[in-house]
Parts: structure tokens; C-alpha cells; sequence
């Protein structure tokens, strides 16, 4: 090969450089831009729990489970993911207001995801994980497992009720149920 | 050199003009396909991704 020719391939493989880097570059300005301006990040809780004690916990007893206002106003529901049903089934949580989600399990990892909405997180033996989030639409949304987590795995899945802001309404305990929607 | 034949009837000549070429079209069809990557990445970012709110 001559060198202009190397040359000239050289100068083409550069350019190319210099494509990839715009390119890399754009999407981790837009990564940077929807977790700066729009507060979408991974969740990224680090709570450690005991799965063989969970359901004697303080937290993630049956009777605690769901969804609860918490004193200061911050709606909270906790979910327990087992083979192969989630905790309770169904969890009813509010509109265009700050929620919270935690889940615990006590055996093998699953994974969560809300249809239609960029909840999505890994539930792990050991581990709380928590995720915040606004819902801005209302109706009955899928919460199906997504990590294979044995035979029964595809029959396992929940309902996130999301209701109007106003039609959200804790009883005297700060508890909302599916039974009362 | 230049004029010299290979097995194929090649000339370097012919081969020189073959890799003055080959990175044109290359250019053009990695430009058009990380060009629609990219255009279906944004499309899914924009419109899917965004209006689903914050998490975290």
C-alpha cells in the first residue's frame, strides 16, 4: 500500500473516531440531562434486611404490608415478592403525588417493573429495594414479575392501582387497600 | 511496480484505486446504519422514556 493511500484511510478511521464520540457523547448528555432535569435515575438503595426473619420484621409483617400514609404524609407501599405471588396482590397508590416502593423477598431474586411507567427494579434476598416515583396516569397498571424466578414465575404478577389525588383517602390507620377501591 | 500483474489480473494500481474507494462506501453504510440506531434511540428516549416520569 502507498502511503497516500494508508494515509488516506487513516484520515476516514479518525473521522469515524470522531462519529463515535459525538454519538457516546449525545446519549450520556441526554443520561445526564434526564437525571439532572427530570430526576430519572436507577434506583439505587442500599438497605440490607434478613430474608430468613422478614416476615417477622419490623417493616415487612403481613399486617404491614400494602400501602400506608406515613405520619409526615409520605405514601409508602411495601410489597413482599415470594415464589410466585406478590404480597399483597394488589396496592393502591395516587396520582401526580411522591411515592414510595419497597419490596423485600425471602427466597430467590425477583424483579419488578410497573407497565407504562419507568419503574423497574431487581428485588434480591438480603436486600430493601426501593423505588420513588409520580404516577401520572390513572387506572389498573400489570406489575409482573420480569426476573425468572421459577415454574411459577409467569404466573406471577400484580395490579398498582393508581387513583385521582383526590380520590385517594387513608383510613384512620393511614391504610388504603384494593378492597376499598 | 505499477504496472506489474498478479495471479488475478491485478495491478497495484487497480488495488490502490480499490482502497482509495472502499472507505466511501464503508462511511456510507456504517453513517446509515449507526445513523438509524441512533435516530430509533432518540425516537424511544423522547417519546417513551421521558413522558414516564421521574424514578429512583
Amino acid at each position: 500500500m502507498s502511503p497516500s493511500a494508508e494515509h488516506a484511510i487513516v484520515r476516514s478511521e479518525l473521522r469515524w473516531t470522531v462519529v463515535v464520540i459525538a454519538a457516546v457523547s449525545l446519549i450520556m448528555l441526554a443520561v445526564i440531562f434526564a437525571a439532572v432535569a427530570m430526576h430519572i435515575n436507577p434506583p439505587s438503595n442500599v438497605e440490607r434486611i434478613d430474608p430468613q426473619t422478614l416476615h417477622l420484621s419490623a417493616e415487612f409483617t403481613e399486617s404491614d404490608l400494602g400501602t400506608r400514609v406515613e405520619a409526615n404524609g409520605q405514601v409508602t407501599a411495601r410489597i413482599v415478592a415470594t415464589q410466585f405471588a406478590f404480597v399483597p396482590r394488589c396496592i393502591v397508590l395516587p396520582a401526580n403525588r411522591p411515592v414510595t416502593l419497597r419490596f423485600a423477598t425471602p427466597d430467590v431474586i425477583h424483579g419488578i417493573l410497573v407497565t407504562g411507567t419507568n419503574v423497574n427494579t431487581m428485588v434480591v434476598p438480603g436486600y430493601v429495594s426501593q423505588v420513588h416515583t409520580v404516577f401520572r396516569t390513572t387506572g389498573d397498571l400489570l406489575m409482573p414479575c420480569h426476573e425468572y424466578c421459577g415454574l411459577g414465575h409467569s404466573e406471577m404478577m400484580a395490579t398498582v392501582r393508581v387513583v385521582p389525588r383526590e380520590a385517594f383517602r387513608p383510613g384512620p390507620d393511614g391504610r388504603v387497600s384494593c378492597a376499598d377501591k | 511496480m505499477a504496472d506489474r500483474e498478479d495471479d488475478d489480473g491485478l495491478t497495484d494500481e487497480r488495488i490502490e484505486a480499490a482502497l482509495r474507494q472502499t472507505p466511501k462506501g464503508a462511511f456510507a453504510l456504517a453513517g446509515l446504519t449507526v445513523g438509524l440506531l441512533m435516530l430509533a434511540w432518540a425516537a424511544m428516549y423522547v417519546l417513551v422514556f421521558l413522558p414516564r416520569g421521574s424514578v429512583g
